[in-house]
């Protein structure tokens, strides 16, 4: 089946939607977004700078259809998401988000109901679109790069005026190895560097729920779960994070799970590996101590 | 200016894996229903931007008629009035064809808000869908909204940080959740008050079907293994913890 993958240039999502685009076809094609090389071999690939989804959709329409692709695959993101819903109606195509799974005869599976049940749908028609969510496929090698050609008649209907990436100090929260979230248990928002004393000694990276950034004590790009990260460190330590299923579905791959709540029936202890029923005040700085000596 | 946000009626979302239970690969009647969160976020920064831009605001929703009691919460955050379209399907092309027919009705839309996601479906899919049906832009993953002189500006909430955008009007925004658009608690006056405001109803079309056909729904299986640490004393709850991590090969 003919696939074409729409994605920024980064070899991580390029490497996911390379793995699935395997499921479909031997050697996929690229719409790549941004500056640089694109990165391993592609069949046709053109490139364009301009990054905002809202001004792709024409261009990318029309390569669609010039092409006749069967399936359009894209990264659950700002621009996934920003170009899944006008790309279904421009092409009259069936369009999936958030997949999880590709079974064999165009079935997929994604996630409902904040991760408590799984639906399966078959797609009846292409050209398909899917966007596919983070960590749940693997990250193909991507040897050698692919020359492209410009993606040009592109629109203007939103303009860009300026973008600003968060410094990030150490290691980003998709490639930790240790994870310690906080989540609205933790009270006050001085308690996170808390958190981060504790990250450091396992040279990991701290996570938040959504309940800790709707309080302001973490950024919107350190929450994990459904509609922030997903992760999959080897170990997650949720602290005072209550397991809602929206905030599991970003630890689904997470291979322990270590929970610190105070209330023993807590939804996160029927996820985590390893429960501690406590106040994280009493625990977290003996943790970190444990951590620094054993050095 | 008139603003429009899109609101879904969903199951509770908040009960946990092990309670959940489907019938008719649906979640189960016995849940209680309420708006979603994030379009709870939406309807609040709908507000917001009314009380900045002196606008009208309308919630605009796509379900059952029984669900006009939770969608007057959203009312009595501080819209004007709501519309309901009649209808039972999940099918994200039959919904934004619905939601559709009740912007055109209404005329005079100058901005759409909807929720980043549905709090069942979760997907969100559906203000991508109807902003392309509108022909007008979408972006998806907004916090903040400004607007001078004709312009919107809006910044997205990215993986990375944040985009400033510009664009006129109308568009469709999907909105994320931000420390500022964190929902209010209606006042119990402003619930009374909700109870006036109109409420449009209008019938559904079943158009739009997307090509999909649901194979089948069901609930992950949940295998608890949970090992409890005894914290009385957190020096050997520690301890333990940090042996069985090793133990386990985990660090
Ligand atoms: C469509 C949708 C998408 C969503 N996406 C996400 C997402 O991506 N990520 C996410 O996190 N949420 C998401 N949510 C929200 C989710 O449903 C929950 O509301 C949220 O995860 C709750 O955050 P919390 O666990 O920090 O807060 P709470 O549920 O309030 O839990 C706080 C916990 O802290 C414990 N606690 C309190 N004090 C202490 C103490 N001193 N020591 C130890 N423990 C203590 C309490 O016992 C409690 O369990 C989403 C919801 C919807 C509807
Ligand atoms: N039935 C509906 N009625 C009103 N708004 C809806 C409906 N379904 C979806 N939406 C809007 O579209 C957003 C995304 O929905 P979804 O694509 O189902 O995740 C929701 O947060 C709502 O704002």
């Amino acid at each position: 089946m003919k696939t074409l993958i729409i994605e920024n240039i980064d070899p991580k999502k390029i490497g996911e939607l390379m793995t699935v685009s395997r499921l479909f076809c031997d050697i996929p094609d690229i719409i790549a977004l941004g500056e640089g090389q694109i990165p391993g071999l592609f069949g046709k690939a053109w490139q364009t700078d301009k990054t905002v989804a809202a001004n792709l959709v024409s261009s990318v329409t029309a390569i669609i259809k010039q092409e006749n692709y069967d399936v359009i695959l894209m990264s659950v993101s700002t621009l996934g998401t920003g170009l899944a819903g006008p790309l279904s109606v421009a092409l009259s195509a069936p369009v999936v988000t958030e997949v999880t799974f590709v079974h064999p005869d165009m079935v997929i599976e994604r996630p409902v109901y904040g991760g408590k049940a799984i639906i399966k749908q078959k797609l009846e028609s292409t050209p398909a679109i899917l966007t596919i969510r983070r960590k749940y496929f693997e990250t193909a090698k991507l040897e050698g790069t692919t020359e492209s050609v410009l993606l040009d008649s592109i629109e203007q209907k939103v303009k860009l005026v300026a973008e600003k990436h968060e410094q990030t100090e150490g290691i980003p929260l998709e490639d930790a190895d240790v994870i310690v979230s906080g989540g609205r248990g933790i009270g006050v928002s001085d308690n996170f560097t808390m958190l981060q004393h504790m990250a450091d000694q396992f040279n990991g990276a701290v996570g938040a729920s959504r309940g800790a950034v709707d309080e302001g004590w973490a950024s919107p790009t350190k929450q994990i779960g459904q509609t922030g990260k997903i992760v999959a460190p080897s170990v997650y330590f949720a602290v005072g994070i209550s397991g809602a299923s929206q905030h599991l579905a970003g630890i689904a791959n997470s291979k322990c799970v270590v929970a610190i709540n105070k209330d023993e029936d807590a939804n996160i202890f029927n996820r985590a590996r390893f429960g501690i029923v406590c106040d994280y005040k009493k625990i977290v700085p003996v943790l970190t101590q444990a951590i620094m000596e054993d050095r | 200016m008139h603003i429009a946000v899109l609101a879904k009626v969903v199951p509770d979302y908040e009960v946990p894996s092990m309670d959940f239970e489907l019938s008719n690969n649906r979640a189960h009647e016995r849940f209680s229903r309420m708006l979603g969160l994030y379009d709870e976020n939406a309807i609040e920064t709908g507000i917001q931007l009314k009380g900045k831009t002196s606008s009208s605001l309308t919630i605009i929703s796509y379900g059952l008629e029984s669900d006009i009691q939770f969608l007057r919460k959203g009312v009595a955050m501080g819209a004007d009035k709501l519309v309901l379209v009649k209808g039972t399907s999940d099918d994200a092309g039959i919904i934004a064809q619905n939601l559709k027919q009740a912007i055109d009705n209404l005329e005079d839309v100058d901005l759409i808000l909807a929720g980043q996601q549905s709090a069942d479906m979760d997907r969100g899919v559906v203000p991508g869908i109807l902003a392309q049906m509108l022909g007008t832009a979408f972006i998806p993953q907004v916090g903040y909204i400004d607007y001078k002189n004709g312009d919107w500006t809006v910044s997205q909430m990215t993986a990375t940080g944040q985009r400033e955008l510009e664009f006129q009007g109308p568009g469709v925004l999907s909105i994320t959740s931000i420390p500022e658009n964190v929902p209010r608690i209606p006042a119990v006056r402003a619930i009374f008050a909700a109870k006036k405001k109109p409420v449009i109803k209008l019938n559904g079309i079943e158009q739009g079907k997307m090509p999909l056909q649901e194979i089948s729904v069901e609930i992950p299986k949940i295998e608890s293994v949970c090992e409890f640490i005894d914290a009385q004393d957190p020096n050997e709850a520690v301890k333990s913890l940090l042996t069985r991590l090793s133990e386990e090969r985990y660090i």
